[in-house]
């Protein structure tokens, strides 16, 4: 155990020092040993123990026992934490290889994927786990997220087709070319990100190469108390819904994709802009207020308006909302939002106006 | 080169001034592996390399013959010191006792001896070494336990034709060879030969090889303050009887196509194949030169020897949790304790600048296989040592032992 610690040690001190290289080697020698189930060099072990203790033993003799412990737990510590590193390396490399980012619980924590909004999923830390007793519980977790990360690697090597994840109702943000592919997008209205993505995708002109279609996921959080990270995206999600169901005829742009462009684009007479306002201003009442005011512009009457109101709060759209959930958690099985699906591969998160142009 | 600490070493005016160059807070005590060289040796040597660097036995220059005449009179210096006939010793050098030993086994003649007989104490260097001599010759190897005080039992019977095979002073407890007088007569009565190692005897205990009529002496100059060296002190009746397979160098006469002729002279040549370290034989000249003229404080150094070793034993023994395996005191005192390992306490006492031996000494035999006991560690003094590292010595040990435990 001490002479793998004392390895380990060792690398990190060789790659500063060259004076560390030649007890490196035989360091290495000992491990060897140990990996291969032969015993330890003693005569290492206790010359780097001896050395280390010597002076301990000089200056404060009676304490050399409980230093040698000491020194014991030490490389048994170092050890676990090298070997929890190497796990958390790994395991991180293949999240950021499967999804997009080093941590799927938490996106927003890891800062090596692109920008996006996270679905978060709450599980108990390592602390409160060892507070509760329930260290098996967490110790589960751990590697039943591993053997999912694991089980989805196919998803990065799969082609993907938009056709597979379209909902029924699907819009497009220009009328639909046959000649062209179809790009398909994962957002949230609420989502800053979303909008980031948006602004992006209408200065690199994406909406004119593909036709563009979109699923709505308000991303759901444990932690809010509107069951959803952003206070009113279920909200306008709904009426999404519902403006897919009841289309406004002959307009050029589907109104669910103008109030879209408004949530994203547009700021009020304070320069606040509409999604700064929806997520952290208004509440329901005033989001439905603001939607409808929005509806009404856009040409809805108000017999229309009374049943674009109906509709939103009706199981047909509620349906579509957990169908299309569904699709996002179970088929796309993304953690990061937006996600976008075009051209054969699945990207998640922000992607840049040049990487939209290509 | 050899002033280090000159001035503070000498203001103390406790150690010798020919080891002034050792540190006031450094305390080397292992000269039973390697003893310190004074400053008249090092000078020695010095001279040598700046002042006439040359080859010695084949050149008629002027540095040439000055080393042939130095190497000689260093042969001379050894048989003098020894007491032994030029007329029936001759002197060789090798690279130290372990190969000299083996130089002399290997070429023993086969069907002339009837066994080997050594003892359990031996060091690797005789252990091993009538192992193989005795496959190779096909005859019996004893092995005989030592008494306590160093005493080799044996019934006159035991030797006959027998090659003995011992060490004169143990490197383990500094037991000394008490019968060796008797050893070396009722062998050469029963027609056998004895091969004594020496090396842990030339240092300070050389008063007891003195005319002792054995049949080879094998030590190492670097135990006894000299340079690297090993030396064969062997009875001329025994070269010549030697079947010489190591050959060479300045022990030839004549080539022909198919055969060669040694030597039949120079009898010292024929353990000496090859170029000789002649700095090192000039070095160990001066180092007996010093070791017969030194008188540490007024004293003989075996008289300042044995004062020294009477303190580090009676200290050592009184302190509670080390076990003494020593049976009487002596230059060489090896300790183990329950508290550390040997190799753990030796790191320990490295950190507050005490350089001792830990582990077996080569003896693996006798400590593990025969008396099972753990690493060891040993102390062994020499001529530069004072009062002041002995008492050094044992508090540290005293602190560590006691406080540790």
């Amino acid at each position: 155990m001490f002479c793998i610690a004392a390895f380990i040690i060792l690398i990190l001190l060789s790659i500063f020092s060259a004076k560390y290289r030649k007890m490196l080697g035989k360091s290495w020698a000992c491990v060897a040993r140990r990996v291969t189930f032969r015993p330890c060099d003693t005569n290492f072990k206790e010359e780097v123990k001896s050395k280390l203790l010597s002076k301990v033993a000089l200056k404060k003799p009676n304490m050399v026992k409980a230093a040698d412990i000491g020194l014991e737990v030490g490389a048994v510590l170092v050890l676990l934490i090298t070997a929890w590193s190497l796990y958390v390396v790994v395991k991180s490399g293949l999240n950021l290889y499967v999804y997009g980012t080093c941590n799927p619980s938490n996106s927003a924590s890891c800062s090596l994927g692109a920008e996006a909004c996270s679905i978060e999923t709450v599980k108990p830390s390592f602390i409160d786990s060892v507070t509760s007793f329930k260290v098996h519980v967490w110790l589960g977790n751990e590697f039943k997220d591993l053997g999912k990360t694991v089980s989805n690697i196919p998803t990065r090597l799969q082609n993907w087709e938009p056709k597979d994840y379209l909902p029924q109702n699907a819009t497009y943000q220009k009328a639909f070319d046959q000649s062209k592919q179809t790009a398909l997008e994962v957002i949230d209205p609420g989502c800053t990100f979303c909008k980031q993505l948006y602004i992006n995708q209408k200065q690199a002109g994406f909406a004119d190469r593909y036709n563009l279609s979109y699923i709505a996921y308000p991303i759901p959080s444990a932690k809010e108390k509107s069951g959803y990270k952003f206070e009113n995206s279920l909200l306008i999600t709904k009426y999404l819904e519902a403006m897919k169901i009841r289309p406004l005829k002959d307009a050029s742009t589907p109104a669910d994709w103008q109030i879209i462009d408004r949530i994203f684009t547009w700021q009020d007479d304070a320069k606040v802009s509409y999604q700064i306002r929806f997520n952290a201003f208004y509440n329901e009442k005033d989001a439905e207020a603001k939607l409808l005011q929005w509806a009404k512009e856009l040409g809805y009457g108000d017999e229309d308006i009374a049943a674009l109101k109906t509709s939103a709060m009706s199981t047909t759209v509620s349906d579509i909302i957990a169908a299309n959930r569904k699709t996002v958690e179970d088929k796309i099985k993304t953690v990061k939002i937006p996600t976008s699906i075009y051209d054969g591969k699945r990207h998640d998160g922000v992607l840049s106006v040049q990487d939209l142009q290509r | 080169m050899f002033k280090k600490n000159q001035h503070t070493q000498a203001s103390t005016g406790t150690r010798l001034p020919e080891f002034s160059f050792i540190a006031d807070d450094e305390v080397y005590i292992d000269t039973a592996c390697q003893s310190l060289r004074p400053l008249p040796v090092q000078q020695a040597l010095q001279k040598y390399y700046t002042d006439y660097n040359a080859c010695g036995g084949r050149v008629k220059y002027a540095w040439g013959q000055k080393v042939d005449g130095l190497v000689e009179q260093t042969r001379e210096s050894v048989l003098k010191l020894l007491q032994l006939s030029k007329k029936d010793y001759s002197v060789s050098f090798t690279t130290n006792t372990t190969y000299g030993i083996n130089l002399l086994l290997q070429q023993l003649p086969a069907g002339t001896y009837k066994k080997i007989i050594t003892s359990d104490i031996e060091h690797n260097s005789v252990f091993l070494s009538t192992i193989t001599a005795a496959k190779k010759l096909g005859i019996p190897r004893r092995v005989i336990d030592r008494d306590n005080d160093g005493t080799l039992p044996y019934k006159k019977a035991d030797l006959v034709g027998a090659v003995v095979v011992v060490n004169a002073v143990s490197n383990i407890d500094g037991r000394k060879l008490k019968n060796i007088a008797d050893l070396v007569k009722d062998t050469h009565d029963q027609g056998g030969i004895v091969i004594i190692d020496a090396a842990q005897t030339m240092a300070h205990s050389y008063d007891m090889l003195q005319n002792c009529g054995a049949d080879a002496i094998c030590f190492s100059a670097h135990k006894m303050y000299a340079p690297s060296l090993g030396v064969i002190v062997a009875r001329k009746k025994l070269i010549a009887q030697l079947d010489i397979s190591f050959v060479g160098g300045g022990m030839v006469h004549a080539v022909t196509k198919d055969d060669y002729q040694l030597l039949p002279d120079d009898l010292s040549s024929r353990f000496e194949p090859g170029l000789q370290a002649f700095g090192e034989i000039i070095g160990l000249g001066a180092a007996i030169d010093w070791l017969q003229s030194v008188k540490p404080f007024g004293k003989s150094p075996k008289q300042y020897m044995q004062e020294l070793s009477q303190q580090l034993y009676d200290g050592l023994s009184q302190v509670a949790g080390v076990t003494v395996i020593n049976y009487e005191p002596s230059p060489v005192i090896t300790i183990h304790t329950t508290t550390y390992d040997a190799h753990r306490l030796a790191i320990f006492l490295s950190g507050a600048n005490i350089m001792a031996r830990s582990g077996t000494f080569c003896c693996h035999y006798y400590l593990l296989e025969k008396q099972r006991l753990p690493p060891l560690l040993r102390f062994s003094l020499g001529l530069h040592n004072t009062p002041q590292d002995v008492q050094k010595v044992i508090t540290t040990i005293q602190k560590l032992i006691v406080k540790g435990a």
